[in-house]
């Protein structure tokens, strides 16, 4: 009995104790925005990512375009509290984020992920003063609300450049003698059998190609946006398959790491794989957020409206390619990609021209973009005029889907 | 001599009843351990100028403080405190179901057919009506095939219901890439249309009102029934039951299908109520962390909403630290960690005492 009591003295000297230590440090003032300087504006952001930025992939390329939005805000006087949250899943703890981060005072709320969307369109409506923007997403445009937008950049332009360089890498082999000219074949690992990877896949392969006339390829979709072991495997089995090239749209550096090890060449996505596959990986494309991201938080800062349905390409520098690998790269790529750059800028290159690809031997003429009536089939909005199919144009998001020759979809269960 | 070696530095005997009031106090006492041992982690993890109060504080605020934060936390509890209403029966008879989970997405797959296929064949009401029964009968029926070989050939049940979650979240993986899939390529089943779609009550889904009716059928389910009283015989000893008379296959799979009912009741839930679509998380873990709730609320129907209510606000209040205080998401996990380890293991010291070998233990054992 008596030594109940004393425990339980001694449990309540120990808390007050803790109390009373607790009440010591706290005169510590805030990190408050301490800058009194009245041309500078605060707005508070909140990112909601679906991994981390150790991915070294998708969510780590936001990341990279937060950090380098802030810089440029600030040079205009703008600061931003950005409220990030990591590792959310495409499911109702993502409506509790944005509701969390809209009831936290976010001006500006940022979901990272395709799936994101359904669940941001949930918590949008009840708070109109907030903007909600669903990156790579495509719903702004018809649903209604005011405060919802999109955003997207022209990644098939980066796709089509770093296709160059694979193409140019091929031809070389072939001219060389290396390899024959009916060996040129790429592998590609895709994620899903998803518009963005089809459009991707497709702008790549188009890209090669207007370099490398006989090069042909193959696809292993691996039904995971992000698993390092099937990546690699389709990787190797790509390889296998004779394979001499292997690019990705999928967030590891698997392929890479895989494709230099098959001595195979490889180009990248999202990030810069030359520095784990030196002997292999040509060049990589990936979206640069930061010229959306300030353009964004800066309307907001000013209390502008600003577009629902962004897309910038590489003209604006919303796509932007890595650093070239010249010690591996064929000569003249360099020059060869400012050549295309420059036609991407003025318009004369056109990465889906029609009369560059063919659909079951004939040239496409009809196809649409957009899907009014919600069963996810497009029924509207003509994309093939001008001798191109227009990707991007009608919505952010990308809507070319069409399996064209030369590419072989090795599983399309995904 | 040879009796001294016998006897260990500490050895665990049970204890006699402990009178109500000293129980609480050891449970309050670990409580206070567990927040104390929490804020370490908090002193660690927190930004310079914040301590452990404000870590708690900033806890009970996100949970609690606004009427938004409070429909968030109630909507995390309901499937928390309806799954450890459905587990509570197999517990109580020593069936060891840990395939809440699977039982959870079985329903929600049953519920989410019909949500997909019927919406605009019949009014709103009735469907919801067909989706909820449906879920139940899904969830029952998955539960009943490891009742049936546990009953007919004596298969583990742990084991066999565990496998059964695994195979329950592939067939959702083969839906949502397949025949269920939305945009092509885009591995997501659409969002449910509105009359599919459960309506809320003050602002969270209806869901809570079920649970809570469940709450009070399982109280005199488990007390006041027939069934309920074969379910406590059999779990304190199953040749008892045998003896007097019961069919205990009979019996635990006739128990199981309700267990499984409840699970797959919650499934629909979810999918209805907080998800509006399905995905092969939507069980989310909620199948084994209320295992945690049934055990720490010893299977009184009355003390799991407390015990989920519990868990819900440190959840929630967990995400309002890492927004507000940039505290890694993980924290939380850690302090959950720590309550549930101390508060399960007070349970342990209320039924058991530690003896240590003191001079006078040594030396009653050297006169015998």
């Amino acid at each position: 009995m008596k030594k109940l009591l004393a425990i339980l003295l001694s449990v309540v000297m120990v808390l007050s104790l803790a109390a009373c230590g607790s009440k010591t440090p706290d005169p510590a003032p805030d990190p408050a925005p301490g800058n009194t300087d009245t041309e500078t504006k605060t707005v508070k952001v909140g990112l909601i990512c679906i991994g981390d930025e150790n991915d070294q992939g998708y969510t780590y390329n936001f990341i990279r375009g937060k950090e380098a939005a802030t810089e440029q805000l600030a040079a205009k006087g703008i600061n931003v509290d950005w409220v990030v949250k990591y590792n959310i899943g495409e499911n109702s703890t993502c409506e509790d984020a944005n509701l969390e981060l809209a009831e936290e005072g976010c001006e500006l709320i940022i979901n990272n992920s395709f799936g994101f969307e359904e669940y941001m369109l949930k918590v949008a409506p009840d708070y109109p003063e907030i903007q909600f923007v669903g990156c790579t997403n495509q719903n702004s445009w018809n649903d209604g609300l005011e405060n919802t937008h999109n955003a997207f950049a022209n990644i098939y332009e980066g796709r089509y450049l770093a296709g160059v360089a694979a193409g140019m890498k091929l031809q070389q082999l072939i001219d060389e003698g290396t390899i024959k000219a009916e060996e040129a074949v790429i592998g590609y690992v895709g994620a899903f059998s998803f518009a963005e990877v089809v459009s991707g896949m497709t702008a790549y392969f188009l890209g090669a190609r207007s370099v490398c006339p006989s090069a042909t390829m193959k696809v292993q979709f691996v039904g995971s946006w992000s698993d390092a072991t099937e990546e690699s495997n389709a990787a190797s089995d790509l390889c296998d398959r004779g394979c001499k090239l292997i690019s990705q749209h999928s967030d590891n550096t698997t392929p890479a790491t895989m494709a230099q090890s098959k001595g195979a060449f490889h180009t990248g996505y999202n990030n810069d794989m030359t520095g784990v596959a030196p002997d292999s990986s040509i060049i990589g494309c990936r979206i640069d957020w930061a010229p959306y991201f300030v353009y964004a938080i800066e309307s907001v800062a000013n209390g502008q409206a600003f577009d629902q349905d962004f897309c910038k390409g590489y003209a604006d520098g919303s796509v932007v390619l890595t650093n070239l690998n010249e010690k591996i790269a064929a000569p003249g790529t360099a020059e060869k990609l400012a050549e295309v750059e420059a036609g991407l800028k003025d318009g004369s290159v056109q990465v889906f021209d029609t009369s560059t690809f063919t659909v079951n031997n004939e040239p496409l003429t009809q196809a649409f973009a957009l899907d009014t009536d919600g069963d996810f089939a497009p029924d509207s909005e003509e994309a093939v005029f001008d001798g191109a199919f227009h990707e991007s144009y009608f919505q952010s998001a990308p809507y070319f889907t069409i399996q064209i020759d030369g590419i072989e979809w090795l599983n399309s269960a995904f | 001599m040879h009796n001294e070696n016998k006897v260990p530095l500490i050895r665990l005997a049970k204890r006699d009843l402990m009178e109500p009031w000293k129980v609480w106090c050891i449970r309050l006492a670990s409580i206070v351990l567990a927040l104390i041992l929490g804020g370490l982690v908090m002193m660690i993890a927190l930004p310079d100028g914040a301590t452990p109060i404000d870590g708690y504080s900033t806890i009970l605020a996100g949970a609690l403080g606004k009427k938004t934060a409070i429909r968030q936390t109630v909507k995390l509890a309901v499937p928390l405190l309806g799954c450890a209403l459905a587990i509570a029966p197999c517990f109580k008879m020593r069936f060891w179901n840990i395939g809440a989970e699977g039982q959870i997405t079985a329903g929600a797959i049953a519920a989410s057919y019909f949500a997909l296929y019927w919406v605009g064949r019949v009014p709103s009401v009735l469907l919801l009506i067909i989706m909820g029964a449906a879920g139940a009968v899904a969830g029952g029926l998955w539960a009943l095939i490891p009742a049936f070989f546990k009953a007919k050939w004596n298969t583990n049940e742990t084991l066999f219901t565990l496998m059964m979650n695994y195979i329950i979240i592939g067939i959702v993986r083969w839906l949502q890439g397949g025949p269920w899939e939305g945009r092509p390529g885009s591995q997501i089943i659409p969002q449910f249309d509105r009359a599919a779609t459960l309506p809320k009550v003050l602002g969270i889904h209806c869901g809570w009102i079920i649970v809570l009716i469940l709450v009070i059928f399982m109280h005199i389910y488990m007390n006041y029934t027939k069934h309920g009283y074969e379910i406590a015989v059999i779990g304190d000893s199953v040749n008892t039951a045998r003896y007097a008379g019961m069919n205990v296959g009979h019996v635990m799979m006739r128990t199981m299908f309700l267990s499984g009912a409840i699970s797959g009741l919650v499934g629909f839930v979810v999918a209805s109520g907080a998800n509006t679509t399905l995905y092969d998380g939507v069980a989310a873990g909620v199948g084994f962390t209320s295992i945690t709730v049934a055990w720490l609320s010893q299977l009184n129907a009355f003390a799991m909403i407390v015990i989920s209510m519990m868990l819900a606000i440190i959840s929630k209040g967990a995400e309002t630290l890492q927004t507000r205080l940039a505290v890694p998401a993980s924290i939380s996990d850690i302090i959950t960690g720590i309550l549930l380890f101390c508060m399960l293991g007070c349970e342990f010291f209320i039924n058991y005492r530690l003896i240590f070998r003191s001079s006078k233990t040594e030396k009653e054992a050297a006169k015998e």
